[in-house]
């Protein structure tokens, strides 16, 4: 996923070209002006610009300059209707500098954000189909929530996605933004990144001098998400004390931007996203209730993927092909591989999957067509979360099963020495011995 | 000469509507080969048809300006 900043004054043409952008699985934010160009550049980096060369406040040229100066590197694709352009271009020779003439087509921006693509292009795929042009699986847990999807996306409610780390929050709220008639972008921000001073100035915007740095006027995210949606993703980790602002914009759909007097009317569809549970939600005091039912009118829960086996083939397959398209490689599943990957449970979920394939991808020997699957899956981070997971009692267990589990994990941490597990338990050796008898799981520990 | 400068603009002019006609259709193609709303196809076309009106107004503006000449 790259980022991307289109900079051009033909607001129609900019809201287009955010869509198509938005459905190919990038990030694009827009600037109508060389000054807003150059804000963005402030706390931001992109990976490539597309530049309008005819600019309000001067040419697409000054931009690249600038870009030059502070030292920033994005790929830049200069997009003009004038021919007298390419002559222009032509003397400037810059490695990082391309040139479109307008009118654009879709292959054109394919082109330029996935060269390779297109070369790859040609080759017969398995059809894998991409509910809403992101969503992978066909589970009946999916087809929930494609209907869930489908009927929120009818309405103008504000929803909120509920769902472990990793399991694809942003990607649905692509899918409700896709699915819903709304004709403005997605903008998406995350709560959790944004310092106490900014989060103010990223959600609401400021005017000029509004504070020491504002040197140009700034929208925030409400404002660049008009006639769209704005996704907040991890909307609990924002500061509770910034929370009342967050309701007064939600409650009186309109926004004041900091340093500035003028009410803007609000105009979009808040998806917020959390990946913390209900209980969790009600007891840490971490979201106020009035902005929950705000944001909540419309909760979703999207399935871990262990909830979801059947599509982890699928879902490789997915992944397996982006990667032979990105890398023009022909790397191909064994059915064993595909079973080996079901059994595991994913507790970072589609995410975890996506960068298991990738540095599986990295290890595979390129003359070959066979994918090498590292002998353990788990990653650091399921391993910690397994340990503690298991030493969790939960409701419906016996409590022969949960005696059963601490004598398995004592004997574990001291490696099998019973004993010392015994000492550790408060219970006798022969005691230890004959649960372990009655348990018939003395072998492990022999 | 300055005619000719007059004639460049007013092409660049009809190249603004060329270009946001091309986008939305491609938005069209993207609506329907992906299942999406129907609306989001609909107010593309409704965007086509109104920048086919502005292009045609450019290009009349240069019909004029050879009439002239």
């Amino acid at each position: 996923m790259l980022n991307i900043l289109l900079v051009d004054d033909d607001s129609e043409f900019s809201d287009v070209v955010c869509h198509i952008v938005e459905f190919l699985g990038h990030n694009i934010n827009t600037a109508a002006n060389l000054a807003e160009a150059e804000q963005w550049f402030v706390n931001n980096t992109f990976d490539h610009v597309l530049l309008d060369f005819m600019l309000p406040d001067g040419s697409g040229l000054h931009l690249v300059d600038h870009l030059k100066s502070i030292g920033q590197k994005p790929k830049i694709t200069l997009i003009s209707g004038h021919p007298s352009v390419k002559g222009k271009l032509a003397e400037m020779c810059e490695p990082n500098v391309g040139h479109l003439v307008k009118p654009l087509q879709r292959e054109d921006i394919e082109r330029l954000l996935n060269p390779k693509k297109t070369t790859a292009k040609k080759k017969a795929e398995p059809s894998i189909k991409k509910h809403f042009g992101t969503l992978i699986g066909e589970s009946p847990q999916m087809q929930h929530l494609y209907t869930m999807i489908e009927r929120v996306a009818n309405t103008n409610a504000n929803v909120m996605l509920m769902g472990e780390s990793g399991a694809g929050k942003e990607v649905v709220a692509q899918a409700i933004h896709n699915a819903s008639a709304c004709t403005g972008p997605l903008v998406a921000t995350n709560c959790g990144a944004l310092s106490k001073e900014l989060i103010g100035s990223e959600l609401f915007g400021h005017e000029k001098g509004a504070f020491t740095g504002a040197i140009a006027r700034k929208e925030g995210v409400f404002e660049q998400a008009t006639g769209g949606t704005l996704f907040l993703d991890e909307v609990t980790e924002m500061p509770i004390d910034m929370q009342p602002n967050l309701l007064r914009v939600l409650e009186t759909k309109k926004v004041t931007r900091v340093g500035g007097s003028r009410e803007s009317a609000v105009d979009c569809r808040v998806i917020s996203a959390t990946n913390r549970s209900l209980v969790d939600l009600a007891q840490n005091n971490v979201i106020r209730e009035d902005i929950y039912f705000r944001l909540a009118v419309f909760p979703i829960d999207i399935p871990p993927l262990r909830e979801r086996k059947e599509d982890i083939a699928l879902l490789a397959n997915a992944f397996l092909n982006q990667l032979n398209e990105e890398n023009n490689t022909d790397f191909q599943w064994q059915s064993a591989q595909l079973k080996l990957l079901e059994s595991y449970d994913w507790p970072g979920n589609v995410r975890e999957l996506r960068h298991g394939i990738h540095r599986a991808f990295i290890m595979s020997d390129p003359k070959g067509k066979a994918i090498t699957l590292p002998d353990n899956l788990e990653s650091p981070f399921s391993r910690v979360n397994k340990q503690t997971q298991t030493n969790q009692v939960t409701a419906g267990q016996t409590i022969e099963e949960v005696e059963k589990e601490l004598i398995h994990a004592t004997l574990d941490k001291v490696q099998g020495n019973k004993t010392l597990a015994a000492q550790m338990l408060g219970i006798s050796t022969k005691t230890l011995y004959n649960r372990l008898n009655a348990y018939g799981g003395i072998g492990e520990y022999s | 000469m300055a005619n000719n400068d007059k004639i460049n603009k007013l092409i660049h002019d009809a190249r603004g509507p060329l270009n946001r006609i091309s986008m939305n259709a491609e938005l069209i193609k993207l609506v329907l080969e992906n299942d999406m709303p129907k609306e989001k196809a609909l107010a593309a076309l409704d965007k086509i048809i109104s920048n086919c009106q502005q292009c045609s107004d450019s290009l009349e503006q240069i019909s004029n300006l050879d009439v002239v000449e």
